[in-house]
């Protein structure tokens, strides 16, 4: 059978921002920008950046995405997340272990409801003519620099968004238990462009990553579109094999 | 109605030095076997680097080694990559016509273009042009084989004159198939007079309204060889065995092993934003309706069961215009292979003497002068 993470993510979890309750209403952020790119990553970290839970993909994948939300109960933001290409069982999945947003009133919003694990940065994405650009800087340094070089239009219905698994630590009866909590927005696309990927500077470490290395260009996107974050329908538990992880919410 | 083995060599991990030697030795005899046992066709497929799913990269080595071993059972190329960074139109024509030479006329030719980033992207191929170039390649790759010599100026291949041997034994060429897989890729096929090869589910009424236009379409094709290869070829699961329930059982399980490892490579639309691949492909369809039953349920139009079962789906099949079907026998040796050569022997027992015609080639005649 596939290969499977062999990653602890103990010494994550006291980072993770903690989901008081499963029953969380939806968000529509309209006219939100979305810049991504793919990059494959050399197979050293093929298992070790996710937990038994998950099968890597064939190849290893990073997934760079930076948003910037316009309007949102919370008010504007701009979020950064350098996601694993992952399935869960045979469902393609991106499992996030940090990410990076520049609103504080953002961070605790998302990482309550949705378990987003964030810290505070200095987040930027910059649309032009010949190239979108985006940075991440944590503290006067700089931890994620791309672009999507020489945008050409497509259709929105050809870029595929992988539904996020966010390291939260859910309250349930009382009780508190790491989960990843998969987070699968609808998208209704205005605008959608294609380009080439660049990606300047990657500290993976910021990204608790550790040992990531992407080094082949694969894709880069930039959409404008309405998303809706959705309701909670499915959690996986990272310490159980890929068959037995998932857990449909409310099920039990 | 006419059936075959379809094989995509799945090599379980882990990977032992005789694993994949196992894994093609049991492949061969159930070649062998289907050959005894009447089936018609034996296909294999060309992928590259899909690790457990398929370690079948050199098909046309594979299938030669089962044109030794056989003596009636086609060969079926499954497909040859049309994409210039996987394979060369010359080399392509070349290797067709001498597997059809050493197998006394038994190829079928397949044709395709891939449908991973996993496999695209590790040759560097540029998916927005993988159709344009499998267009390109089945219009020139029959006239390699039927013209003395031939040039071409293409837009992704040109050629100056040259004779391009040696020319097939079936003349005046093997039939031509298409790997469907997109959804209007039955069309392609019929526009081109090519036959269709993976056609199936989706359910059986949807399937019924796609072939129907596919024999509508082909009757006005402009065909790209020298005959119109007006065919539905598929592909399915098979497990039969005298108890319903073990074969069902044992028949989901591999199905669902089989859409499992396919689902851990990487689609090329999951990678890479184009129109060009509007499905996941690996047999999408195939995958769907291994999984689309309700709990407890087989899925109405798989191959598993008993034999009155697997009769009634291939009736079924046959009653919305399927030419043929393949079967998938295994997936990473879920299933032991004395399991699978019994379920081959009962389904040849029970199950094919309820469809039996007399078998005929499509391409007009093999002979040996050119």
């Amino acid at each position: 059978m596939p290969l499977t993470g062999t990653r602890d993510l103990t010494p994550l979890v006291s980072l993770a921002p903690t989901v008081p309750s499963l029953d969380v209403e939806q968000w529509e952020l309209p006219g939100a920008q979305i810049l991504q790119l793919m990059y494959e990553i050399d197979d050293s970290a093929m298992t070790s950046l996710i937990p038994q839970a998950l099968h890597p993909t064939i190849p290893p994948t990073l997934l760079f995405v930076v948003t910037r939300v316009p309007e949102s109960p919370v008010g504007p933001y701009v979020l950064a997340e350098v996601r694993v290409g992952c399935r869960s069982g045979a469902r393609p999945r991106a499992f996030l272990a940090r990410g990076y947003c520049d609103s504080a009133d953002a961070i605790e919003a998302l990482g309550q409801r949705w378990g987003y694990p964030l810290r505070q940065a200095d987040v930027r994405l910059a649309k032009r003519y010949d190239r979108v650009d985006a940075t991440v800087t944590v503290e006067g340094r700089t931890v994620l620099d791309m672009s999507l070089v020489n945008p050409e239009p497509i259709s929105g219905g050809d870029i595929q968004y992988l539904a996020n698994l966010n390291l939260a630590r859910v309250v349930r009866s009382g009780v508190e238990a790491p989960r990843l909590i998969q987070v699968d927005p609808d998208y209704v696309f205005h605008t959608a462009d294609r380009g080439r990927p660049r990606l300047n500077a990657f500290d993976a470490d910021a990204w608790e990553l550790p040992g990531a290395n992407p080094y082949h260009p694969v894709s880069a996107s930039f959409a404008v579109a309405d998303i809706t974050m959705p309701n909670l329908r499915y959690l996986v538990d990272p310490a159980k094999s890929p068959l037995e992880a998932v857990e449909r919410i409310g099920a039990n | 109605m006419k059936f075959g083995i379809f094989f995509e060599i799945s090599v379980p991990r882990p990977w032992g030095p005789d694993t994949e030697y196992q894994v093609y030795q049991n492949c061969l005899e159930q070649v062998r076997l289907a050959d005894e046992l009447g089936f018609d066709q034996v296909w294999a497929v060309e992928h590259h680097f899909l690790e457990e799913y398929s370690h079948c990269s050199a098909p046309e080595v594979f299938l030669t080694a089962a044109a030794m071993i056989t003596k009636n059972i086609r060969i079926g190329r499954g497909i040859v990559v049309c994409v210039p960074q996987f394979n060369n139109p010359i080399k392509a024509a070349e290797v067709a016509a001498t597997m059809d030479i050493v197998s006394g006329g038994r190829l079928e030719f397949g044709t395709g273009r891939s449908a991973t980033w996993t496999e695209l992207g590790g040759f560097g191929a540029y998916p927005d042009e993988t159709k344009k170039t499998w267009d390109e390649w089945v219009r020139v790759i029959p006239k390699m084989w039927t013209q003395e010599r031939f040039r071409y100026e293409g837009r992704a291949f040109s050629m100056p004159q040259r004779a391009v041997l040696p020319k097939p034994y079936q003349k005046p060429h093997p039939p031509m198939w298409v790997a469907v897989t997109s959804p209007g890729t039955e069309l392609d096929a019929a526009e081109r007079g090519m036959g269709s090869l993976g056609l199936t589910f989706g359910g059986f009424a949807e399937q019924e309204k796609k072939i129907a236009e596919y024999r509508r379409r082909i009757k006005y094709c402009d065909p790209v060889g020298e005959f119109v290869n007006e065919q539905v070829n598929t592909v399915n699961f098979l497990f039969c065995h005298e108890d319903l329930e073990y074969g069902a059982k044992t028949g989901q399980r591999l199905a669902g092993t089989f859409n499992y490892l396919a689902e851990q490579l990487l689609a090329a639309r999951q990678a890479y934003p184009t129109r060009s691949y509007p499905s996941l492909g690996l047999l999408p369809a195939l995958r769907r309706e291994a999984t689309s039953a309700p709990e407890g349920k087989i899925p109405e139009g798989l191959t598993i069961g008993d034999p009155d079962r697997i009769v009634e789906v291939i009736k079924k099949w046959e009653s919305i215009g399927v030419d043929r079907i393949n079967f998938l026998l295994n997936a990473i040796e879920t299933i032991p292979q004395e399991e699978v050569l019994a379920s081959m022997r009962l389904f040849a027992k029970e199950v094919m003497p309820k469809f039996a015609e007399k078998s005929t080639p499509v391409a007009a005649s093999a002979g040996g002068a050119n």
